[in-house]
């Protein structure tokens, strides 16, 4: 935590000066709403019951994007979003916070961004929904999709990749100050692409271990590896997880774990072949959320979509799409056990979502 | 589990049945991007469909970011530029299986204009800097009449704001009062009505009702932008997702031709040879 006293004011400072919008060259103004019907089946006994049949507004992004100048810009992103958890069925999170400045360090197209940012981890820091699921490293915990922090990112020469470095706090967008994970937490991650259709890339990030923390501390080693080969018509996401966590304060190393998975996400789009937007997804998760043989939670779950992207934008991006998933999970243990699967259970989902976005410049 | 699954089906099935019918049409060629290279496209779209009847080619602006961005999204052919590639852009396409090609179509210098009364001819690169940058604010500080300088640029996602930003500006940030334009076409007619304006454009967009100046005493012609001795001169492009082939390659290959080229003359730009 002691570390923490200089970047937190610092973050803090920045954070605050991000609505004084008016000093702004350019302001964009923008918007993502997620509207989603969730149809969840599962065991009760030995019946298969309802466990979920809900309408929600499961992201609600409010995003102001000012430009300073031509080297310097920033986002501040709100989120809002359906919830049971408050009194008045919403809730709110405040998802980025962030300054761009492009020509701090004179490197060419390399990026210094303070605050509230993208976690360059995995897939995370790109994964654009064509499922409705999150990225791998979300969804099973391993990584947060936005975290407070210091990154350099930036282009390789002649379009060869990118590259991230940096420190963040730890504990992601949607804990501050909690006695978790707290210290500095350190990033780097790298992706080449050496001939066009072949993306590979490998990320690692660490915290460091103050022994005085409390006896939840965790130390954890995380990495991932990714891969990416797109063909025509066709795209292919491939991903490799593993994480190693240390109780540094816990006698004898007993609670120590190891978790590892991975992914394969095949789309293939119709778009070169009709007149018409439309992909097919597939997906298949394997997560081993710990090696402990007593208290096992090996997750297989495949996933199957469909995109209808009927709205663009001038940049041929989907603006408006229907989205529709089958999502089953089932874990590999006998469901009958006591301490199965951490209380989870196999469950089949069915999900169809309207994204749409906005985007304007006002100034 | 059945239930939901059968349900899962219908939507899918309703889903499939919409696009059903359509055909992508064949012999079509769709280019989209830098609007300086717009009029190059269109006459050469033009000139073209008429020698081949049999082939439709639909021609769009919307800025070089926008026409690279298609092609990224594969809805274009063709991504017309007025700049090169950006690293980011390269390693965003090749990641889609996309190698970009880049196609060399003319040579422009991006011309700086005034109103026809101001009577400045030439302004240095510096002085150019430092009128987008505010540190000058008055004609009279170059040479011109008592006037307040009123900046006129082009937008962002355009190309050849980004190509004058890397050649005049050197990543000076333009200042707060600058009207940010969309177009060429929008920079010309503003400084033509406005009589203490300075822009930039596109040589092809050049007319009389403007005034075009030197930079560092060199003017825009055909020699001192082909020998580049001419300070914001460049080279427009056209892109394609691998070697262009096919009818793609043979417009490409059109547009560089001697006729091709004398349409990019006929256009007001420097032809490449």
């Amino acid at each position: 935590m002691k570390s923490l006293k200089w970047i937190v004011p610092a973050l803090a400072a920045i954070i605050f000066v991000m609505p004084v919008f008016s000093f702004a060259q350019e302001l964009r103004v923008g918007g993502e709403l997620w509207n989603r019907w969730t149809y969840q089946t599962g065991k009760s006994g030995n019946d298969t019951v309802t466990k979920k049949n809900s309408f929600a507004l499961e992201r609600g992004y409010f995003d102001l994007r000012p430009k300073f100048s031509e080297s310097t810009s920033g986002r501040f992103t709100v989120d809002m979003f359906s919830t049971d958890s408050q009194k008045d069925g919403a809730g709110l999170k405040l998802k980025y916070g962030f300054i761009d400045f492009k020509d701090l360090i004179p490197i060419k197209d390399m990026t210094f961004t303070a605050g509230l940012q993208k976690v360059y981890f995995g897939t995370i820091y790109d994964w654009d929904y064509t499922l409705i699921g999150k990225a791998p490293t979300d969804e099973y915990k391993v990584a947060t999709s936005a975290d407070y922090g210091l990154t350099l990112n930036g282009q390789l020469p002649a379009g060869f990749g990118e590259y991230a470095v940096g420190v963040y706090n730890g504990e992601g967008y949607k804990a501050y100050g909690k006695n978790l994970n707290i210290s500095p937490e350190f990033l780097g991650n790298v992706r080449v692409v050496p001939i066009a259709g072949v993306t590979l890339g490998g990320s690692f990030m660490t915290n460091s271990v103050d022994a005085d923390d409390a006896p939840t501390y965790q130390k954890q080693v995380l990495m991932d590896g990714m891969a990416r080969l797109a063909y025509g018509p066709v795209d292919v996401w491939m991903e490799y997880i593993y994480k190693d966590v240390e109780f540094p304060n816990v006698a004898g190393g007993v609670s120590d774990y190891t978790a590892n998975g991975f992914m394969v996400m095949p789309i293939i789009s119709l778009r070169s072949l009709i007149d018409y937007d439309i992909q097919l997804i597939g997906r298949y998760d394997r997560w081993d959320a710990t090696d402990d043989a007593a208290d096992k939670h090996l997750l297989n779950a495949i996933t199957g979509g469909v995109n209808y992207n009927f709205m663009h934008d001038a940049k041929a991006n989907p603006k408006m799409q229907l989205q529709l998933n089958l999502v089953q999970k089932a874990y590999d243990e006998d469901e009958s056990a006591a301490g199965y699967a951490n209380k989870a259970k196999d469950t089949t989902t069915v999900m169809m979502q309207l994204k749409y976005k906005f985007d304007n410049t006002i100034k | 589990m059945k239930r939901t699954i059968i349900i899962f089906s219908v939507v899918v099935a309703l889903l499939l049945t919409l696009p059903l019918g359509a055909q992508r049409r064949k012999n079509q060629i769709t280019t989209s991007g830098s609007t300086t290279v717009l009029p190059i496209a269109q006459a050469a779209a033009e000139a073209y469909m008429d020698k081949y009847p049999n082939i439709n080619i639909s021609v769009r602006g919307g800025g070089s970011g926008v026409g690279v961005a298609a092609l990224q999204n594969g809805t274009v052919d063709i991504a017309n530029s007025s700049r090169p590639m950006k690293s980011k852009e390269i390693a965003s396409c090749k990641s889609k299986g996309i190698n970009p090609s880049a196609y060399a179509i003319a040579n422009d210098g991006i011309a700086m204009v005034v109103h026809p009364s101001n009577t400045v001819t030439n302004l240095s690169v510096a002085q150019i800097r430092d009128i987008y940058t505010a540190k000058i604010k008055n004609w009279n500080q170059v040479g011109g009449p008592n006037m307040p300088i009123v900046i006129i640029s082009r937008d962002v996602a355009s190309g050849t704001f980004e190509v004058f930003n890397e050649k005049a500006l050197k990543g000076g940030k333009v200042d707060g009062t600058a009207q940010m334009l969309a177009s060429n076409n929008a920079v010309v007619t503003t400084v033509a009505s406005t009589p203490g304006a300075i822009g930039y454009a596109g040589l092809g967009y050049v007319n009389k009702d403007i005034k075009v100046i030197k930079v560092a005493n060199v003017m825009p012609t055909e020699d001192t932008v082909k020998n580049a001795s001419y300070p914001l001169s460049r080279k427009l492009y056209m892109f394609t997702s691998g070697k262009a082939k096919g009818e793609i390659g043979k417009f490409i290959a059109f547009i560089q031709s001697d006729e091709g080229q004398e349409l990019v003359k006929k256009q007001g730009f420097i032809s490449l040879k």
